[in-house]
């Protein structure tokens, strides 16, 4: 054990003693610019009348040149704090936080994506989660792999959408897949509601043709 | 971005547009089409009394609870706008006096809503626990306990819930209002044939009942008799 210490304490001194020159000489560059302050605040001083571009010259002498560097600033600390009376194991799994949880990711989603997105809304993942206050669209699709377009963005493909929780309103689905006639129907969900909608893209006759 | 994916952009949108754009429902190619029509100075008239099966299978949100609710369309005389209102249609159940006018989508949502929210929610869960109870000490007399098989079994019954009910929401309100809305008959002038489903609210649907439905048209009263 006491081997063990003595390195460890040979090793912070020298780090402390490394480390000493950097403090010092920004103490210094702080402290001349507090006396390059005082100097020119002298009370007592004369100095004749200087003209307008002297006048300039010397204020601008009086700003500190700064060094080009990189700086480090330690941004806003966001943490939150939620509790939660115990694990809810939800239909689609085991959900570790609660309602009131940290959710780390959401304002990436918020910040980066809506813009690039514009009007159309961004689903993005939990999207079409269970929640008491949601009604269920149950979609089968042929093709399994089409993709599922709700009011107007990206969704999804059919395969991985197979339960979707949305919030009540009135949505625009489109069911489309390459070859394929699309699928376009307005669909009404209601909290608490489940529907059911079977999408079977027909051939495209039109590209058939061609 | 690529090619494809403009284009299916591009489908996407008109899609849209396309679907949220009309209101109503197709009418049928004529009026005589309908099973129960009638014509009276180049103004066509069609109706469709919808059961409750077929109400339930139309609509997402409960009409049948509170509303009869027919198709009806109509077909202007040539040349001649015809002006649609709600206030213009009315149905009596036969032998009464008292007839009902339709209602607009915003009226039967609210309804809906109201009756989605009373009533009482009681859960019943039967409950049944089988387990094992190793040996232990008796903490009293200190002695040897024996271990075996447990058996439980109970009923819990909850009363009410602590979320909302299932289409009791503002936000279900306003989807039923945007349903019923998008379904009904559009109102307005109407130069080409127009046809949507028209709400009559409190009306019981007696078995043998006749009902008739009652609609102006350009200041003329015709009455068309559905069948029981």
């Amino acid at each position: 054990m006491r081997s063990d210490a003595l390195p460890l304490a040979a090793l912070l001194l020298g780090v402390g003693l490394l480390a000493y020159p950097a403090n010092a000489q920004s103490n210094e560059s702080s402290s001349s610019n507090d006396a390059r302050q005082n100097d020119s605040n002298t009370p007592g001083q004369v100095k004749g009348p200087r003209s307008p571009a002297e006048e300039t010259a010397a204020r601008d002498a009086e700003i500190p040149v700064e060094k080009s560097k990189i700086r480090w600033h330690l941004g806003t600390i966001s943490v939150g704090v939620g509790y939660s009376s115990g694990p809810y194991y939800g239909p689609y799994g085991f959900y570790p936080y609660g309602p009131y949880g940290l959710y780390p990711g959401d304002w990436v989603y918020s910040s980066l994506w809506y813009p690039m997105w514009g009007g159309y809304p961004y689903y993005g993942p939990g999207s079409f989660n269970y929640n008491s206050g949601r009604g269920e669209v149950r979609l089968t699709a042929d093709p399994k792999v089409a993709e599922v377009y709700i009011d107007g963005a990206y969704a999804g493909t059919a395969d991985r959408l197979k339960s979707m929780w949305l919030d009540p309103g009135a949505y625009d689905l489109t069911v489309s897949a390459k070859d394929r006639e699309s699928f376009h129907q307005r669909v009404y969900v209601l909290s608490g509601k489940s529907l059911k909608i079977t999408a079977k893209l027909g051939s495209d006759g039109t590209k058939e043709k061609l | 971005m690529s090619r494809r994916t403009w284009w299916t952009a591009v489908v996407v949108g008109c899609a849209a547009l396309a679907v949220a754009g009309p209101k109503g429902t197709v009418p049928r190619a004529t009026v005589e089409r309908y099973r129960i029509h009638t014509v009276r100075d180049g103004i066509g008239v069609g109706v469709v009394l919808l059961s409750q099966e077929q109400v339930r299978k139309t609509f997402v949100s409960d009409v049948d609870r509170c509303c009869v609710v027919a198709e009806i369309a109509l077909y202007p005389a040539k040349d001649k706008a015809l002006e649609v209102s709600l206030n213009d249609f009315a149905l009596r159940t036969g032998g009464t006096e008292t007839a009902t006018k339709a209602a607009s989508a915003k009226l039967v949502a609210m309804s809906l809503q109201r009756k989605a929210g009373s009533g009482r929610d009681i859960t019943v869960s039967p409950t049944v626990g089988v387990g094992y109870e190793s040996a232990g000490y008796d903490p009293i007399t200190g002695g040897r306990t024996g271990g075996g098989m447990t058996r439980s079994a109970g009923v819990m019954v909850g009363v009410g819930g602590s979320g909302p009910k299932a289409g009791s929401t503002d936000k279900d309100r306003a989807a039923m209002e945007i349903e019923l809305d998008e379904k009904g008959l559009p109102e307005g002038s109407a130069s080409a044939p127009v046809s949507g489903y028209v709400y009559f609210p409190g009306v019981s649907r007696k078995k043998g009942a006749a009902l008739q439905i009652e609609c102006v048209m350009n200041g003329n009263k015709v009455v068309l008799n559905l069948p029981q």
